[in-house]
């Protein structure tokens, strides 16, 4: 998996990111989480991280690493990092 | 309050305390109760106080712990007695990148000896995986009763079930297979395949969570006792001594008798008697005293076993790695170190790596001459940090086989245990009370859980 993606060029679907931030806030107990809230800075760790990439996983089909993670841990930036793997998957396949 | 203070309390509370164990529950309870002016004795078997706290004098006036280190923010009985001692707390504040060896076992030796280095302490395995591990962990800890285990939804089903056998079943990825038990043996010191699933999600909950329990900044290993964690409990003894309480080293309590007005005590010395006992001694220990009458239900069942930790600490005139970038810290597949940590004293040298062989290794390591234990830890450790020097110390505390503690961190509880041991936890037996760190459901198993417990039992015996 390459960290270099154009997940800039990749717009992520606003339900994406409301899923994702009732995810941080099912992990972190917390009632509301923005869609640019901070995981760490919200109380988050690494361990408890892992835990919001096995929740991507089953919900969106998508393995992000660790590393994927830690570029932008924040609802947005993970539905970014989601709309990219999923436009070059499909990219991959219409080739 | 004094024992005067209300005609009440002065008659139900007991006039004379003996109190079986001098670890922290017990010197705890001993302190308090001879405050509130009863006259108390402690019977301790070893020849110093402290049970499974142990300093070790690394350089002149420079102490690391042999065993119970480590606090956080939550535990908040600990803080409250550390500041009535007048003890301060010193950060265990991590820098630098980790090293990792997670070759699986069967690797060749090469593949096995060599580690990765990354920053912070996420291992490098596959994170799906670990996630969806703790995802499990983190449903089945959210589903147990802390206060009483043995209560909690389908109990029954968990309380008879190994981890080893739930691993089996719901862990697929390798990476989990292989993170799992070294995650269990830091977590609580245990072998996956001799503890009930109902018992590992009872401690995970009771010391606040996975992520409390794991983590070290805002966690429960966020700060350590500056000069030692057992300067406490001689804090507590000298304390205990100035109220006029008695302290007897080199008793080992054979048996507590209950059939006159009074308890009697004995030791391979003699015997000694009071109003009421407090036991305060780990479960397998309290199990082999003879009460007469015997107890209702066993302190320890079947399949109760020791907590499985040996702690090793290698001593060095510097924390060289620091230097190069890493912390000390680092996890790994094949023993005997399966995590070794930074336990450098605050003043910053010597410095000292700690290592942790836990699980089914701790037994394996202990069963070794000690020359042997010696140059496999240092091997490994040179494997992990090779700009290590020979070391200028070298410590190993086998807790597993201390015959006065019966292993370490805490009692482990089996298929089963729960619910034998679970109903009558806290029970009073007639004029004896039990307390330790196995008897509170908060905090189980760690230094906070012991003094809750002592608490718990002053005020039942207080009447409060």
């Amino acid at each position: 998996m390459s960290l270099d993606m154009p997940v800039t060029t990749t717009s992520a679907a606003p339900a994406t990111v409301a899923a994702l931030a009732a995810v941080f806030c099912r992990i972190l107990e917390l009632d509301d989480v923005p869609a640019d809230g901070n995981f760490f800075l919200l109380g988050g760790d690494s361990l408890i991280a892992t835990r919001v990439l096995s929740a991507v996983a089953r919900d969106h089909g998508v393995e992000l690493t660790f590393e994927d993670f830690l570029t932008d841990p924040t609802p947005a930036g993970l539905a970014a990092r989601i709309a990219a793997h999923t436009a070059a998957r499909t990219a991959a396949a219409a080739r | 309050m004094s024992a005067a203070a209300g005609a009440d309390t002065a008659r139900r509370a007991p006039r004379s305390v003996i109190v079986v164990g001098a670890g922290l529950a017990g010197l705890t309870a001993a302190v308090e109760l001879a405050r509130q002016g009863v006259r108390v004795t402690v019977l301790e078997a070893r020849d110093r106080v402290g049970g499974r706290t142990r300093g070790i004098e690394v350089a002149p006036g420079r102490w690391i712990d042999a065993g119970a280190a480590y606090l956080g923010d939550r535990h908040t009985e600990l803080h409250a007695l550390l500041a009535a001692c007048d003890l301060k707390t010193a950060p265990t504040a991590m820098q630098g990148a980790s090293r990792f060896a997670l070759a699986p076992a069967g690797a060749d030796d090469h593949a096995a000896g060599d580690a990765d280095t990354r920053d912070g302490r996420f291992p490098p395995l596959s994170a799906v995986a670990l996630g969806d591990l703790f995802e499990q962990l983190e449903e089945l800890t959210a589903a147990v009763r802390p206060d009483a285990p043995w209560l909690s939804p389908d109990a029954e089903r968990l309380d008879a079930l190994t981890v080893a056998d739930w691993a089996e079943q719901q862990l697929s990825h390798p990476d989990a297979t292989l993170f799992f038990p070294l995650f269990l043996g830091e977590m609580m010191a245990a072998d996956p395949a001799r503890i009930s699933v109902l018992h590992m999600a009872f401690y995970l909950r009771s010391g606040g969570g996975l992520r409390y329990l794991n983590a070290f900044e805002g966690g429960a290993q966020q700060d350590r006792v500056a000069g030692g964690a057992h300067r406490l409990c001689e804090r507590l003894t000298r304390q205990l001594l100035d109220l006029g309480g008695v302290l007897h080293t080199d008793e080992p309590v054979l048996s507590v008798q209950q059939t006159g007005p009074e308890a009697v005590v004995r030791t391979p010395e003699g015997s000694y008697r009071a109003e009421a006992v407090v036991v305060a001694v780990p479960p397998l220990l309290a199990d082999a005293i003879e009460f007469r009458p015997a107890l209702p239900a066993p302190r320890a069942a079947s399949r109760t076993e020791r907590g499985c930790a040996v702690k090793l600490n290698l001593v060095f005139p510097e924390p060289v790695w620091r230097a190069h970038g890493l912390s000390g810290w680092s996890v790994n597949a094949a023993g005997p170190l399966l995590s070794t940590v930074d336990d450098t004293p605050p003043e910053g040298s010597p410095g000292v790596l700690t290592g942790f062989v836990t699980g089914a290794e701790a037994h394996r390591f202990a069963a070794l001459p000690p020359e042997e234990q010696r140059a496999a830890a240092v091997a490994q450790a040179s494997r992990l940090f090779p700009m290590l020097p020979e070391p200028i110390g070298f410590h190993v505390t086998d807790w597993v086989n201390e015959p006065w503690s019966r292993g370490c961190y805490a009692a482990l509880f089996g298929p089963g245990d729960w619910s034998v041991l679970g109903p009558t936890l806290t029970a009073p037996h007639g004029r004896v009370h039990f307390a330790g760190t196995e008897t509170s459901t908060e905090f189980f198993g760690l230094l906070e859980g012991a003094i809750r417990s002592a608490r718990r039992v002053v005020a039942d015996l207080l009447g409060e």
